[in-house]
């Protein structure tokens, strides 16, 4: 994965943070994630598809998870409810739309995202797409993003020329 | 002023109507999608301005504006979406919607959003 499809995920993790949490964040080593690394408890997850392709992963400890969505809501929660694995699905959402936005020139779309509980699990990518882990440090917790994203060929405006053509 | 505020996520329903509480608007209403507001839009005139987020199951909000402009409801509509991009603002505001506000936002920028559409209302 290229270093300018990377750098979209890491600028939208900072914004998100300042601008919904007042809080921020701290990148560390990122690296190639082996498929079973990490057993975080909480995953919101949302699939990219368009003129590139992909899964977007934020990857959440529970203690985490509570203090990020009790910060966004201004509530404290004590442990994950339906309120809690909503906001995580939320939050991927805004950290991938707002990622997505900063590709020019292309035509992604998002999934509706989802959340996975527990730790008994394993991410894993059909085909010769790696995830790439973006660990971060915040003072709400430690979390990370882990990415699989693959440009296509075809550009927006490409895409329209074929959707002009009829095809 | 009665604002309805529409998205999927009940995180961000409670984020937003904290935002408009905190802006002095504590008369809200919500829907979980499209087609709940346009049930809510029909059966009652008393919504003075929509918050719409765009993607959402059962009802996206765009197929939503589009309809209740077909309806010939007039109420103003603000899209508050994760999606940035310069095609889907325009595709927003030529669906009907009449502003855009993209996530993430902080508390402030909805309360800015609120000033500029009453100042506009209030012309």
């Amino acid at each position: 994965m290229k270093a300018e499809n990377i750098n979209p995920f890491i600028q939208s993790i900072s914004e998100v943070f300042e601008s919904m949490l007042d809080s921020k964040v701290a990148v560390k080593d990122l690296h190639l994630s082996a498929a079973d690394e990490g057993h975080p408890d909480i995953i919101g997850l949302i699939g990219l598809s368009g003129t590139a392709k992909g899964i977007v992963a934020l990857k959440l400890p529970v203690p985490t998870a509570l203090a990020i969505i009790g910060k966004m809501v201004g509530t404290g929660f004590k442990s994950v409810d339906s309120s809690v694995i909503d906001g995580v699905g939320e939050l991927v959402n805004i950290v991938a739309g707002n990622a997505k936005a900063k590709f020019e020139g292309q035509s992604i779309s998002l999934s509706l995202p989802t959340v996975v509980r527990g730790s008994i699990y394993r991410l894993q990518n059909l085909g010769e797409m790696v995830w790439l882990s973006l660990p971060f440090e915040s003072e709400l917790g430690e979390f990370s993003l882990e990415v699989s994203f693959k440009q296509m060929s075809t550009t927006k405006q490409e895409v329209a020329h074929a959707s002009a053509c009829g095809r | 002023m009665q604002v309805l505020v529409v998205d999927d996520s009940q995180i961000m329903r409670r984020i937003v109507i904290g935002a408009l509480n905190k802006a002095g608007i504590s008369d809200t209403l919500d829907a979980p999608d499209g087609r709940e507001a346009i049930k809510i839009l029909s059966e009652k005139n008393t919504v003075n301005l929509v918050l719409m987020d765009w993607n959402m199951p059962n009802m996206t909000g765009i197929e939503a504006i589009r309809e209740i402009r077909a309806k010939n409801i007039k109420v103003p509509i603000i899209m508050v979406t994760t999606e940035g991009e310069k095609e889907k603002v325009i595709e927003a505001i030529k669906s009907g919607a009449n502003d855009y506000l993209v996530k993430p936002f902080s508390p402030k920028d909805i309360q800015l959003k609120l000033e500029k559409f009453l100042k506009s209302e209030g012309q």
